[in-house]
């Protein structure tokens, strides 16, 4: 078959094909799928009602905490009224009264008076209160406010014993309320304690957010196409591994932005309403930045997330719609949620038989890798054998994808024979 | 072209000659899109391969390629003009020149209103015109149409076909499958006519037409149709009948024969065979052939 040179037609002229336009139809594939995404209101409903209902419980938390803290400091202020019993003969008196207390002479009484609201509480001391429970009555306030009797009655036994023992570090050591700083080394040099944990294990929480967010995505992506019946369009205008690579690094891009959306409150909230919002008063001096286990977390959250899209869009390329796509679609999601049963053992006992078969069967490896890489347990041969393992599965496995995109999403209406598709053989070696 | 155990297309050969447009002919089944997709690289032929320029063709080296697939379907949940320039990208325009080439035909085949609309929002005579319009917009080379006015009303036919003369005219070389035997004669300059998968008539329409008797008599009659070395009735409806006449078979000695015989001829013309009347002699001779899938 021979065809015109060139021609004049009403159309536009076309260019030359430039020598880069696989590059050029990447770009063209990737701001399609990326824009299509995020110009559609749902997209943005979805991606924003997370950090709106974010935002709205910061709020309440805000001004739950604004009137909390008015009404602690007016309880603050206004004496607890208690009478007590001391059996044990240990509680000083000065100190119960210093607390607001009174000796009681009759216990029967110093109850009557609880009931009758004339005191707040009365405590009950046994003669033992090592073998025995200190009795507290009192006027109900709410289930948070009650435990203020508690408090006082235990701050009078440690009045007590620090009296007796005569040092308030003793008393504070006898009762355990000590701060202990902990200072590993590894080879030689200190090592970052649960401080160095933290980063790496933020690429596992990256993972699992842009699987959640973004599965259903990807097992659209090849799914799409044989569904709108464009898939003759396509094989005949762009090579099937630039459209699968395309919508691959969209999806990433996607996962970026919701991601940055999902966090943005979150981290406002912790750099400028942190006290008022009650969240945690994390001290990020603690935090070790180790490079090595960065890139190693870096680099497992590529490969599986590589891994992971590639497996999808197989399955959207062999599936006849997203029904179908489903009833797989599940247990492979499964998978990556697997080895948390095994958490134990991973921290604990990492050379244990199940926690080696979770490091390198593929579709467990980059969660339970990622929880090895947190913890120090990953050596760096093992680093660099599941990393590899990944992106070559991975690879292997989005080869896998385009090749059934090619040959099996023509079919429009069954499901496709995996047997069959991978009998066709590649173009180059089809006889002439 | 193997599907399993069944062989769908056999030792087909052919050539498409530039600038000229081949229609591609056969009942359901006949093999004629699975030929086109194997040629395309959407199935992947048990042998063979298609020649563009006597280079084996890459869907992704460069060919101009417009192709109309049976299966019609594009994006269906995005606005008509991003799904334009969208291909229209793909195919070498720039952002610009996609854009202005997608709004003129959108006002070219009065959809202008719809530039903005989702393509699901569109009635299926609708999208199809978009799908011609993404199919022609990078003036292809070479323009393969697999049904292209299937679902069409008679107004739009005829603004399809005056698109596809124009591509033609402008110098596209065009491959067309179809049922409509009026859209052949009227657009195409050789034809092929597959059955079970292989070709029964391949040439110009002047040339199939020979292929099949080139001649017919056309009989209006009041008696009985005699049998005859002659000709061969290639139809009798009763009262009217076609005769297709054996070599040497002049129309006096066919008429002398008519009348010898007593069949009260009313009516005597000679015509050339249509290529609908080809087609049933063809098609008409067993049941179809079931439609086979990979």
């Amino acid at each position: 078959m021979s065809t015109a040179p060139s021609r004049s037609a009403s159309t536009p002229p076309i260019p030359a094909r430039r020598p880069a336009v696989r590059w050029h139809n990447l770009g063209t594939v990737v701001g399609f799928e990326f824009f299509r995404t995020t110009k559609k209101p749902r997209f943005w409903i979805a991606t924003l009602a997370i950090p709106v209902v974010t935002a709205i419980v910061f709020a309440l938390i805000f001004v739950s905490n604004s009137s909390t803290s008015a009404s602690a400091d007016a309880q603050k202020n206004a004496a607890l009224s208690f009478t007590y019993t001391d059996a044990s003969g240990i509680i000083p008196e000065a100190a119960g009264r210093a607390a607001g207390g009174s000796k009681a002479a009759n216990p029967e009484q110093a109850l009557a008076d609880v009931k009758a609201g004339t005191v707040d509480a009365y405590f009950a001391y046994p003669a033992n209160p090592a073998a025995e429970p200190v009795q507290v009555y009192g006027a109900d306030r709410g289930v948070f406010a009650n435990g203020t009797y508690e408090a006082v009655a235990k701050q009078l036994l440690m009045l007590a014993a620090q009296a007796d023992i005569g040092s308030p570090q003793l008393t504070a050591a006898a009762s355990g309320n000590i701060k202990v700083d902990t200072e590993t080394y590894r080879d030689g040099q200190a090592s970052g304690g649960f401080g160095a944990a933290v980063p790496p294990l933020m690429f596992l929480v990256l993972f699992y957010v842009m699987i959640i967010l973004l599965s259903n995505q990807m097992l659209n992506s090849t799914l799409e196409e044989k569904e709108n019946r464009v898939t003759e369009m396509i094989l005949t205008t762009l090579n099937p591994t630039t459209l699968i690579i395309g919508k691959i690094i969209s999806l990433l891009l996607v996962g970026l932005v919701q991601i940055s959306v999902f966090l943005a409150p979150v981290v406002i909230g912790f750099a400028f309403f942190r006290d008022r919002l009650s969240l945690p008063d994390i001290d990020l001096s603690d935090v070790v930045f180790e490079p090595g286990p960065l890139m190693v977390g870096a680099l497992l959250l590529l490969g599986g997330f590589l891994l992971f899209t590639a497996v999808l869009g197989a399955i959207g390329a062999v599936m006849p719609n997203a029904k179908e796509a489903g009833v797989v679609f599940g247990p492979l999601m499964a998978l990556i949620f697997v080895p948390f049963y095994a958490i134990s053992l991973i921290l604990s006992d990492p050379r244990s038989p199940i926690v080696q078969v979770f490091t390198y069967f593929p579709l467990s490896a980059p969660v339970t890798a990622m929880l090895r890489n947190g913890f120090g347990t990953l050596s760096p041969a093992e680093s660099i054998i599941v990393i590899a393992e990944l992106f070559i599965v991975g690879v292997l496995t989005l080869r896998l994808s385009v090749h059934l995109f090619r040959y099996g999403s023509i079919q429009y209406t069954g499901k496709l024979s995996l047997a069959k598709t991978l009998r066709r053989r590649p173009r180059e070696s089809a006889g002439k | 072209m193997d599907f399993g155990d069944a062989t769908v297309i056999r030792d087909l050969s052919f050539d498409v000659r530039a600038g000229e447009t081949f229609g591609f002919l056969g009942s359901n089944g006949s093999g004629k899109t699975t030929t086109l997709r194997a040629l395309l690289g959407i199935y992947q032929p048990t042998a063979g391969t298609l020649h563009i320029g006597g280079k084996p063709f890459e869907p992704s080296d460069g060919a101009r390629l417009g192709y109309l697939p049976e299966e019609r379907g594009l994006y269906k949940k995005e606005p008509v003009l991003d799904v334009m320039v969208y291909f229209g990208r793909l195919k070498g325009l720039g952002k610009a020149q996609a854009k202005a080439w997608s709004l003129d035909y959108l006002e070219r085949v009065q959809l202008a209103d719809k530039a903005a609309a989702n393509l699901d929002k569109l009635s299926g005579g609708q999208q199809q015109k978009i799908q011609l319009g993404v199919t022609i917009m990078n003036a292809p080379e070479l323009l393969i149409l697999d049904e292209p006015t299937k679902g069409f009303d008679p107004v739009n036919r005829r603004l399809l076909m005056d698109i596809i003369e124009e591509q033609k005219l402008a110098g596209a070389t065009v491959i067309m499958v179809t049922h409509q035997m009026e859209e052949v004669e009227r657009l195409c300059d050789r034809v092929i006519l597959l059955k079970d998968g292989t070709s029964r008539a391949y040439g110009t329409v002047e040339e199939v037409q020979e292929q099949f008797g080139g001649t017919v008599y056309r009989v209006g009659y009041d008696g009985v149709l005699p049998h005859s070395t002659l000709y061969d009735i290639a139809l009798d409806s009763g009262g009217y009948a076609e005769l297709a006449p054996r070599p040497g078979a002049g129309q006096a000695a066919v008429l002398r024969e008519l009348v010898t015989a007593g069949a009260g001829v009313s009516s005597f013309t000679t015509a050339r065979v249509s290529l609908d009347e080809i087609f049933i002699r063809v098609y008409g001779e067993q049941d179809q052939p079931a439609e086979v899938r990979p």
